[in-house]
């Protein structure tokens, strides 16, 4: 059971995190399967529990600016790795690339799984698996 | 003549109490404001934490920082004092059937799943003591929140008034150098393990902590007379110390 646990591990985080604001179904919130990518400017970082929450400006396809929002593991995990708030809000006002997955809403929401930062450094969280 | 019988006990005491600091004041053994061990402290984190890695690549040099989860994955059984554990509770059979569904469901009706509080013992040791006199204080790191427990040492039952509650009512002792802690009055709505491990309100639950060397041991027993065969003594955890402060999670 435990090796299940862990083949799903990354997927169990975001059914975990995915939840974490609404409190319902996590399918209901994510498309798990499809993944996005949105380069805009950061406009805030939130670091609380239970998970960091990422603002962002992009263009959108009519050349409006779209208001993303993207949340993230608990700030406990990010200073695990050692990670804190300062290193994402010193590029607030930047250029910064997200990918991750979207509600499933079609909202402007998504899990943020990878940052690339205004300075070329990619923050991208895997699991334990591909860490070897 | 009282006045020097007075002077002789209390020098005697005191020489006793300073005899005894000495022989307990090593760091990997020292001792508390209470004469047991000292289990105050920053402990690693010991609560699942995926994804397990982050994945860093600064100018094509790639690096990866995995998190330690030995508090939680960790083999311990072979360390001093711990009591002959099973991987798993037994359910009586008219249980089983249940608990299956739970476990074959678990990411729809686990209640950990929505970032429910995972209750006593799934939430494994503490990340802090704070240890006193009469009672000791437990905090902990959670998604569901940042739960403590107080938890009286001196020698008062059980609150006979008190709800049922996720973290139960506590009450702790020492028995030699290990702090026992007695948990019950639980509500129904947690599960013990991510397993599909349901209990009903007559859960009680034993932890035990001590310390080796300069490392926390956390065992606990789960009694639930109404749905397991015998208590379910869960396999023992061995944690770190840890220079990570609590997190505050300013906004």
């Amino acid at each position: 059971m435990r090796g299940r646990i862990f083949g799903i591990v990354f997927t169990v985080m975001l059914l975990f995190a995915s939840v974490a604001l609404a409190h319902h179904s996590p399918s209901a919130i994510f498309e798990m399967s499809k993944h996005i990518s949105v380069t805009g400017t950061l406009t805030k970082i939130d670091w609380i529990n239970p998970h960091i929450v990422i603002a962002m400006e992009a263009k959108g396809e009519g050349g409006q600016i779209d208001h993303w929002t993207f949340e993230s593991n608990p700030p406990s995990w990010y200073r695990s790795v050692g990670l804190g708030r300062a290193d994402f809000a010193k590029a607030v006002g930047q250029t910064v690339t997200v990918e991750g997955v979207r509600a499933k809403d079609g909202s402007l929401y998504g899990y943020m799984q990878k940052i690339k930062m205004p300075d070329g450094t990619s923050l991208e969280l895997i699991n334990s698996g591909e860490a070897k | 003549m009282r006045k020097v019988l007075f002077a002789l006990v209390g020098s005697a005491a005191l020489f006793s109490w300073i005899a005894q600091a000495q022989q307990t004041g090593s760091a990997s053994n020292k001792r508390g404001v209470t004469a047991h061990p000292d289990l105050s402290g920053v402990w690693t984190y010991a609560i699942d934490r995926a994804p397990s890695a982050l994945k860093k690549e600064v100018a094509g040099t790639v690096t990866i920082q995995a998190i330690d989860q030995s508090a939680r994955h960790g083999n311990a059984t072979s360390v001093h004092g711990v009591l002959p554990s099973t991987p798993k509770p037994s359910y009586k059979p008219a249980y089983q059937a249940k608990v299956k569904e739970l476990s074959d469901h678990e990411s729809k009706l686990d209640p950990v799943f929505y970032c429910g509080k995972p209750g006593i013992p799934r939430i494994g040791p503490p990340r802090k003591i704070v240890q006193l006199p009469t009672e000791t204080i437990f905090f902990y790191e959670d998604i569901s929140g940042d739960p403590y427990r107080i938890i009286p040492t001196d020698g008062r039952p059980h609150r006979v008034n008190a709800n049922p509650s996720h973290y139960g009512d506590s009450v702790g002792k020492w028995e030699g150098d290990v702090f026992v802690v007695d948990v019950r009055n639980f509500v129904e709505d947690t599960w013990f393990g991510e397993d599909g491990y349901m209990h009903s309100s007559e859960m009680r639950v034993i932890e035990r902590l001590w310390k080796n060397g300069e490392n926390l041991v956390w065992q606990a027993t789960v009694e639930d007379p109404v749905v397991l065969t015998a208590p379910w003594v869960m396999p023992p955890r061995l944690i770190k110390p840890s220079m990570e402060p609590l997190e505050e999670s300013p906004k």
